[in-house]
């Protein structure tokens, strides 16, 4: 990275919804199974927000516990990457960010579905590298129980909710926890592979044609699965040589835990170990774009991922889009 | 004598589990029971193993093994 500051990790939060739903509580109510869910997806369980618990609350906790995990209680700028919000409009970052008694700072959401958390470290990044901000707490918040069609087997066996946060303050690009580069990208000519088709200003949902409406997220897996794999290999490939790593220098590599047959297909076309893939999501399944910071708290707290690790973390989503980066693990204690 | 479907072989048995004498060139992806994740796997370690480009329907649930070596083998080696 080029001389100048840094964006540097200091502090990881996270938090769950208590409420646990394996797979056989959903073979119970779905025509599905525990061997039907594992083999395809490698999910054995997800947390599911009680009723009335918004994408904020669960932000907040995760912000919070961030905050404290960075031993700060102030920061410049809120960033919450969430494809869940707690309302259409406005934001949902305003809110998160004065019930964490953070003032008037800015505050705004970054919606980039499961790459959300990615965007929001290249956005919160750059506003530190430029200096509009010296610190920025980054959340990724999911309540996908929210937007899940009650009969759609496949993706309430894929979907969980949580929240998981970084602090990012401004400091030296040779610093353990400074992130290199983030690489990005979308393709657009994808859109419909994953979305909620009604409710935009596409189709709106109105009272004369509320029979026509789909209010409910619809994923065409098998389509997006080789997309996830391709552009995450490719985005990964340029972040790792754009800090002048080669791909087995990559220690330890946290992607977003969509499937873990993807993240084998991810290791395998890179010809990594799958054994440097942390999976976390066979207890929490899909968060979207909570899934990368609670997966490198899960990985630190397992010892999968240690300070001075050369990391890479990688995710893909709805848009189509897609991210990368790098960053030589710190010395952070999740909370 | 084109050693394409051997490799292709090895990759079911290396990827999916299968053994050599198991499979057979007139078997049908799908009577092997590769689903359509599995398929989308397989055309992704087609492409590493054998250096080639293939499309999303260029593997097909009711492709044989014999039909799928034609298809690999009629792609340009690009990698």
């Amino acid at each position: 990275m080029a001389a100048g500051r840094a964006a540097v990790v200091c502090g990881l939060g996270t938090h769950l919804p208590s409420r646990v739903v394996t797979n056989e509580d959903l073979a119970r109510e779905l025509d599905t199974s525990d061997e039907w869910i594992r083999s395809r997806t490698g999910i054995g369980q997800r947390h599911i927000a009680e009723e009335g618990i918004a994408t904020s609350d669960l932000a907040v906790e995760a912000g919070g516990r961030a905050l404290k995990s960075a031993e700060t209680d102030a920061v410049d700028t809120v960033i919450v990457a969430t494809s869940t919000p707690d309302h259409t409009c406005p934001a949902t970052a305003p809110t998160v960010a004065a019930r964490l008694g953070l003032g008037t700072v800015p505050a705004f959401d970054v919606a980039a579905m499961c790459t959300g958390f990615l965007y929001g470290l290249a956005v919160g990044g750059g506003l530190i590298a430029a200096g509009t901000a010296d610190s920025v707490l980054v959340i990724g918040a999911e309540t996908y129980s929210s937007i899940l069609d009650p009969e759609d087997r496949s993706t309430r066996a894929i979907f969980g909710d949580g929240a998981g946060a970084v602090v990012l303050r401004a400091g030296e690009p040779e610093e353990p926890g400074a992130l290199g580069p983030v690489i990005l990208g979308s393709d657009g000519t994808g859109s419909e592979l994953i979305r909620i088709p009604s409710g935009g200003s596409r189709d709106p949902i109105r009272a004369e044609h509320i029979e026509r409406a789909d209010p409910y997220f619809r994923m065409a897996g098998t389509r997006v699965f080789r997309n996830a794999v391709e552009r995450m290999v490719d985005a990964s490939r340029e972040a790792v040589s754009r800090v002048g790593w080669t791909l087995d220098d990559i220690e330890v590599f946290v992607a977003h835990q969509a499937n873990v047959r993807i993240m084998n297909a991810v290791a395998d076309q890179m010809r990594l170990p799958r054994s440097r893939f942390p999976v976390h999501l066979d207890r929490v399944g899909n968060t979207a774009a909570a899934s990368i910071p609670l997966a490198l708290a899960d990985a630190v707290t397992t010892g999968a991922l240690r300070p001075g690790q050369r990391t890479a973390i990688a995710g893909f989503g709805g848009g189509l889009t897609w991210g990368a980066a790098t960053l030589t693990w710190p010395d952070v204690t999740p909370v | 004598m084109s050693d394409t479907y051997p490799r292709l072989v090895q990759l079911l048995v290396k990827n999916f589990g299968f053994e050599t004498d198991e499979v057979t060139p007139e078997d049908t992806f799908s009577k092997l029971e590769l689903d359509s994740l599995a398929l989308v796997e397989l055309t992704l370690t087609v492409q590493q193993e054998f250096g080639i480009e293939l499309s999303d329907d260029d593997l097909g649930a009711d492709d044989t093994l014999g039909q799928a070596v034609k298809v690999i083998e009629s792609k340009p080696v690009v990698a």
